[in-house]
């Protein structure tokens, strides 16, 4: 009982618990994952390992369903995956956003301090925290500055994070990740958004792409990748924080371009920006220096921005083929 | 005439404030919480007849976790200002408490800016912000120095600051922090070490208390007096543009030089008194806070007007009477001089 590895995640129902669930069951975890109830069942993203993780009903708001979810899984360690991800929006619903993305965090930690602190503990902090950052690029030093209600509520994730860890002695560690996406990401997120539009574009299914400011400039890496150094994070000898990133920025526009020409498109035919798409205190520039991470932890992103770009517009161009196929 | 609004109006600022506004011919609206029982008693001295004396205070129901209560109370009342003092802020409690005050200092802090928001009036918000979110960067702290949470109630504080600036900065709300170092007078809580300590001798003397129980002596404060510091965030607010400020004397002293100043004053010694219990040490220590107040001099004109050592005779006097002793004195003569004209309260000496 002792030898074996028992992890629970929340937010397995998403882009990132689902690459981080698959990686573990390949590591032989015994994987649990916190799911809500919802009358429409989420989990397109864990079909494919479903009758190999057994799901937990729980939710963020709830203190006591975090604590029954710790006592059933009794896990070695937890990565704290869920909140309402989606910058925009946390303009809207601010106060959910606090109740999800902040005190969620602090109910998780609180549950895992009274059950068993000796449980190691991840929080998907964001690079989002850095937002209107002073120096380019950010590292664990730079100083934070969020941009949105979603960021300020992910600082506080980070801070309340950072103070069990030295409060308690407790395995806490932050991981301030940069954007990363892949085929399995939200489609109101960029790379995806661009890779599904360019995909139906090219079976002739519509004909524009409408985004926001294209001189935006984000570090784009893949999630597969960034899992896995969560992962490392946790077993690591002493709990630290950990900016993950792929060191290089590109913009909306390098995006737009790549994605077109990999399917022999002239990109200027598609586009139209749309104003509503430009958000409140934008942030223009964001890219993290990953150096800590490759030094200590020796983790180094395997999928280039290019590559990226291909194997989601590849991974898309297939799933509409097949979904029409079936009318 | 113009109109305040004011959350945790039962509060020590709160009840200052609301003297000090009243004395400017304000409207001013309290929210208070539901309680069975009375939670006033800071305020009653100015509740009281307010036909007689013509004071415009009203008090109304409500908390911070109740976003429609709130935006009721703003759009019903149209402030032309909001002091947002309402808080969970008690820092060694917050670690007992972390998710209460993440909901009530943290979320309670968007839950009004999202009710100001909404209700589309042009009105002025000021946000209690605190030296705690400071932590152990080092001193002396100003409005450019990073934030550090060491505790549930400085990573709330932390949450609220940066939701206040981004609604100014995303919303062109006037909304302001006060970045206040800690504050004290004769209507501080009484689990506040300052009062708990000033409150201590005199009940000491008064026969009724053997001994104090305090934790780290060591840690260090830039300690100023309250009423002072009310009428900073009523200047911040006076402004054209929405600014932060660290409001603080550039003082700072340990909680021992505190008990020395206390029991000296008093004229006993304190090691005869004091004796340590690890139950009020916090897991994780703010050493040292020290304000660099000097953007607040230079753009609000304001500074202190009662130093550290006129502090602890103010507190020490007013302590003594309330526990129905004769104080030294010289606390009285200190107000009497300084001037707090604005506040009236005869049991609390100033």
């Amino acid at each position: 009982m002792s030898q074996e590895k028992r992890v629970l995640i929340t937010g397995i129902t998403g882009q990132d618990g689902s690459y981080l669930a698959e990686l573990l069951l390949s590591k032989d975890y015994e994987v649990f994952g916190l799911v809500r109830r919802t009358s429409i069942l989420n989990f397109e993203r864990i079909k494919h390992i479903q009758d190999r993780i057994k799901l937990i009903s729980g939710d963020l708001l709830d203190q006591n369903s975090l604590i029954n979810a710790i006592k059933e899984s009794n896990p070695n360690e937890i990565y704290n995956l869920a909140s309402n991800f989606f910058t925009t929006a946390s303009w809207k619903q601010p106060v959910f956003t606090g109740e999800i993305t902040a005190l969620g965090v602090a109910r998780v930690l609180e549950a895992i301090r009274t059950i068993n602190s000796g449980i190691k503990f991840f929080e998907a902090s964001s690079s989002e925290i850095f937002g209107k950052a002073g120096n380019v690029p950010q590292t664990e030093k730079t100083q934070f500055y969020p941009r949105n209600p979603y960021g300020v509520a992910k600082l506080y994730g980070h801070w309340i994070t950072v103070n069990y860890r030295e409060s308690y002695n407790m395995f806490c560690c932050s991981g301030i990740l940069f954007n990363h996406e892949s085929p399995r990401g939200g489609l109101e997120f960029v790379v995806r958004k661009v890779a599904n539009t360019v995909a139906k574009i090219k079976l002739g299914l519509c004909n524009e792409l409408r985004l926001g400011n294209l001189d935006v400039k984000r570090d784009w890496g893949f999630a597969g990748d960034y899992v896995r150094a969560m992962w490392l994070m946790l077993q690591q000898d002493k709990p630290e924080d950990y900016v993950i990133s792929t060191g290089i920025p590109h913009s909306v526009r390098d995006l737009v371009k790549i994605a077109f020409d990999y399917v022999n498109l002239n990109w200027k035919n598609y586009i139209a920006v749309n104003p509503k798409f430009v958000r409140p205190a934008e942030v223009k520039i964001l890219f993290g220096d990953p150096s800590k991470a490759k030094k200590k932890l020796a983790w180094k992103p395997e999928i280039n921005f290019e590559e990226l770009i291909k194997m989601m517009i590849d991974a898309d161009l297939e799933k509409i083929k097949n979904d029409y196929k079936n009318i | 005439m113009k109109k305040a609004l004011i959350t945790g109006i039962t509060g020590q600022d709160g009840s200052y404030l609301a003297e000090f506004l009243l004395s400017k011919g304000y409207e001013v609206h309290g929210m208070i919480r539901r309680a069975s029982t009375f939670n006033t008693s800071r305020i009653d001295h100015i509740y009281r007849d307010p036909h007689i004396r013509g004071v415009k205070l009203y008090l109304h129901y409500g908390d911070l976790s109740d976003s429609g209560q709130l935006t009721n109370l703003i759009y019903n009342i149209k402030p032309d200002e909001i002091y947002h003092l309402g808080a969970q802020s008690h820092v060694r409690v917050s670690f007992d408490i972390p998710e209460y005050t993440g909901d009530i200092t943290g979320l309670g802090t968007t839950r009004i800016l999202e009710a100001v928001r909404r209700s589309g009036i042009k009105c002025k918000f000021y946000q209690a912000s605190s030296s705690e979110m400071y932590g152990d960067a080092p001193a002396p702290q100003n409005e450019d120095t990073p934030f550090r949470a060491r505790s549930p109630y400085a990573a709330a504080k932390i949450y609220a600051y940066w939701m206040v600036r981004n609604y100014r900065e995303g919303y062109n709300i006037f909304a302001c922090n006060g970045i206040l170092f800690n504050h004290e007078s004769s209507r501080r809580g009484e689990t506040f070490v300052t009062r708990k300590i000033t409150r201590g001798i005199a009940l000491i003397i008064a026969g009724k208390d053997k001994k104090l129980y305090l934790g780290n002596l060591e840690a260090k404060r830039d300690w100023g007096y309250a009423p002072d510091y009310v009428e900073a965030m009523w200047m911040m607010l006076q402004q054209d543009k929405p600014c932060d400020y660290v409001i603080g004397t550039g003082e700072t002293h340990s909680v021992k030089e505190f008990l020395e100043e206390v029991f000296n004053y008093a004229g006993l010694d304190w090691k005869e008194y004091v004796e340590i219990d690890s139950r009020y040490f916090r897991p994780t220590e703010v050493e040292l806070l020290l304000a660099d107040a000097s953007k607040a001099k230079r753009e609000l004109g304001w500074s202190p007007r009662i130093t550290f050592k006129e502090l602890v005779k103010i507190m020490v006097d007013s302590d003594m009477e309330l526990a129905g002793l004769d104080s030294p004195g010289e606390g009285k003569k200190i107000l009497k001089k300084k001037g707090i004209g604005w506040t009236q309260n005869h049991l609390t000496v100033g």
